[in-house]
């Protein structure tokens, strides 16, 4: 065992003290924690003893918050004093459904105020659901000389003129990702040109996403920007961009890996018709060379004739955002057929069950699929159905996370897909007609969910659809101990259903009910586990405001919000409340409500 | 002195152990590098707060780490990390002298090597079986365990 660099080998033995674990890790502690990232981690090291406490709480470096008014700015800064990047969630995911009221709060500048005071090197920030002033992004440009790093998820408050400032003040900006934000200045005709307002010597940006801005935008500033910008790695650009003008971005920037196309439709004003050849330009290579490809998004206003020109790029590709794209089986087929390494897929339901079979023959790899309703009315047509359903369960054997709309859905195909995909994590079924049984036994869904919470056994997020009985919620209740967010819409015969779930879903943090008959004994149901919860929002049921009070007397720390999603006071005399949001909070209630928002 | 004759350098551990080493890969540690820049005489370095088990083990790291070149190539660094990987599956007594060795003598790439492992290690435990791992003593009052508990589940998770 020894080497021969060892000369001498004492024969005499000493006495061997092992070190103590304890003192050894003291004296690198911090090196050690340099190297535990995940939340959960840091959380359990932070309760192993004093020392250990204090030293986490010095080199936690990303501070989550996952709920803004579940602690105050104050308490969170003062516990983190090294923190270099934050995520702030505020308003539950029934926001964007429009029902939540105006102006309801989540409101950025409060956390802005406590973060430019604690951490004036921080680096980076990511909001969701969170409301975010012109203002806000004035000062956060002025607060942090470091800023590298800004993504805003479904947030509001904020327009181009905030955008401008942040451009032209934050020199060493990486990514700028703006995602389905609404921003206030969308009706006006001209917003400021904040394309024009990075650095002109160069800038450092790698990402920059701006799709949800439904505006101009100054085109050949945002080409200057692309050209000095060398570094750039996802470009996400919005429906205003024109195929012609997707060309003249890409042959400037072949080493892009995320691209979203912006219209992928031709400039209006091309003088012959639209159509290869002509005085168009030759797509088909600009795509080619960018040979780092592996995630398209846009096809706002999709022209399908020209679908072909991304063909090159497909067998690289890992991630396909049809979303917007209103193709049909044959025209997804072309492409789909391609993209044997695909791993996340969004379409529309238009490529109807015969485009999912042709990604189940496919997509092998597939480990994400969101099929999203191109007509969301209850009564709309729906083009999928059980059918395309079957086709993934049987093709897309590792699927992971599923969110699927439809019309007509069987439990036999549901039931299916729990056997065949073991590995969901993610199952969101949403049949958009309410009530509605499986349509060729007319029994109601209770089986195919039920078979997904009993075979799908790392299931932690499920949305449920359909004509549901209680025997659905007895099923979650029992198997689904894994599970932590439960969305339930139009579901269930009695109050028993909501008591099964409160009462067996250990593991439940997140808890979206509305439109369903569940009065206030459900409500009491979950009592012992209120306080385990991150939120519990219940809206179009049947609760009253006396038992809401109930409630708020017994857990002092839970805080109730009373609403309707529009800005006007709840009643008294009014018989159920529209909307309860409830959720933990060390902070107590807030006092940023508006009136029409009452806080019990 | 010439090059050539420096090459070597003579460490000696607590335990009296001789190791002749290349200068470069004793080097690797800032600790014996600064006591070379000090004295150059070529006398026996003592290594006092390692003993020869423990030194040998540091010597394989140092050597291995010197003798593989830098490189931007996917598969050496690959095999590089594997042999660290490999290096590593010594049991806790071994690593914590270890520890404290690449602490002492500032050898930045062991220390981290061995951190990173001690974190794995931690990753998905409880705090129970973290202070049962490493035999630490719960100095918190159950209220104090309990608030942060409830902070860090409320806020913070």
């Amino acid at each position: 065992m020894r080497e021969d660099w060892v000369v001498d080998a004492p024969i005499v033995g000493r006495d061997y003290q092992p070190p103590c674990p304890d003192q050894v890790i003291e004296n690198v502690l911090e090196n050690v924690l340099h190297f535990l990232t995940a939340r959960r981690d840091r959380n359990a090291v932070s309760l192993v003893c004093k020392s250990w406490y204090r030293a986490e709480a010095y080199t936690r470096s990303e501070l989550f918050i996952g709920n803004c008014y579940a602690v105050s700015p104050r308490r969170a800064t003062e516990r983190f004093r090294r923190v270099y990047s934050v995520v702030i969630k505020g308003k539950p995911r029934f926001a964007d459904f429009s029902l939540m009221p105006v102006n309801w709060g989540a409101h950025f500048t409060p956390w802005l105020s406590a973060l430019a005071a604690a951490y004036p090197w921080l680096e980076k920030v990511y909001l969701k659901r969170m409301s975010i002033t012109d203002d806000d992004l004035a000062r956060l440009s002025l607060a942090f000389p470091s800023f590298k790093e800004l993504t805003l998820v479904c947030c509001d408050g904020f327009g181009t003129s905030g955008l401008a400032i942040l451009a032209s003040k934050c020199r060493q900006l990486r990514v700028l990702d703006l995602i389905e934000d609404e921003l206030n200045d969308d009706d006006d005709d001209d917003g400021a040109d904040w394309i024009s307002c990075f650095p002109a010597d160069g800038t450092c940006l790698e990402s920059l996403s701006f799709d949800c801005i439904e505006q101009q935008i100054n085109f050949p500033a945002l080409e200057s920007l692309v050209a000095r910008s060398p570094n750039l790695k996802k470009l996400r650009l919005n429906q205003f961009v024109s195929l012609e003008q997707l060309h003249r971005l890409i042959v400037r920037a072949s080493q892009l890996t995320h691209l979203g196309t912006g219209s992928f439709s031709p400039s209006q004003n091309l003088a012959p018709p639209p159509g290869p050849g002509g005085n168009e330009p030759d797509y088909g290579p600009a795509f080619a060379a960018c040979k780092s490809l592996v995630c398209l998004s846009g096809f706002r206003e999709v022209v399908p004739l020209y679908l072909p020109v991304i063909y090159p790029v497909c067998e690289n590709l890992t991630s396909l955002n049809f979303s917007y794209a209103n193709l049909n089986a044959q025209e997804l087929h072309s492409v789909i057929s391609l993209c044997h390494k695909l791993r996340t897929l969004w379409v529309l339901d238009t490529v109807r069950d015969e485009g999912l079979k042709a990604v189940g023959a496919t997509c092998k790899d597939l480990l994400e699929l969101r099929v999203f309703p191109i007509d969301a009315r209850e009564d709309s047509e729906g083009f999928v159905s059980e059918v395309g359903l079957l086709a993934i369960a049987q093709g897309c054997r590792k699927l992971r996370s599923i969110l699927y709309f439809c019309q007509r859905m069987t439990n036999a195909a549901v039931i299916a897909m729990s056997k065949n995909c073991p590995d969901l994590v993610v199952f969101r079924l949403c049949i958009m007609g309410r009530h509605r049984p499986d349509h060729v036994t007319n029994e109601p869904m209770d089986k195919g969910f039920g078979a997904i919470v009993i075979n799908c056994k790392k299931l932690t997020r499920l949305g449920i659809s359909g004509l549901l009985t209680d025997e659905a919620f007895a099923y979650i209740g029992k198997y689904g101990k894994l599970v932590r967010t439960l969305s339930v819409a139009f579901a269930g015969d009695s109050d028993m259903a909501l008591k099964y779930v409160l009462q067996g879903c250990s593991n439940l943090q997140k808890l979206e009910v509305r439109d369903s008959p569940f009065g206030d004994s459900a409500l009491f149901a979950g009592l012992q586990h209120y306080y385990n919860m991150r939120f519990f929002w219940i809206s179009s049921c049947k609760i009253t405001l006396q038992n809401c009070r109930q409630i708020a007397r017994t857990l002092p720390n839970m805080v109730l919000e009373v609403f309707t999603n529009m800005p006007v006071a709840v009643q008294d005399e009014d018989e159920f409340v529209d909307t309860l949001y409830m959720y933990r909070s060390l902070a107590g209630p807030r006092n940023d409500n508006p009136s029409y928002v009452r806080i019990l | 002195m010439s090059t050539e004759e420096r090459r070597i350098v003579v460490l000696r551990s607590s335990d009296e152990e001789i190791f002749e080493v290349d200068i470069d890969v004793a080097s690797e540690s800032q600790t014996i590098k600064h006591s070379i820049e000090d004295d150059d005489s070529g006398r026996v370095i003592p290594v006092p707060n390692v003993d020869g088990h423990t030194l040998a083990k540091v010597i394989e790291y140092c050597k291995k780490h010197v003798e593989t070149p830098r490189s931007d190539d996917r598969d050496a660094q690959d095999a590089l990390r594997a042999w660290d990987t490999e290096y590593m599956k010594i049991d806790q007594n071994t690593l914590f002298e270890l520890i404290l060795a690449a602490n002492y003598l500032n050898i930045k790439g062991l220390l981290d090597l061995t951190c990173q492992t001690v974190a794995d290690m931690i990753k998905g435990k409880s705090p129970e079986e973290i202070r049962a791992m490493f035999n630490i003593k719960n100095d918190f009052t159950p209220q104090e365990e309990e608030d942060i508990r409830k902070e860090n589940q409320w806020a913070f998770e």
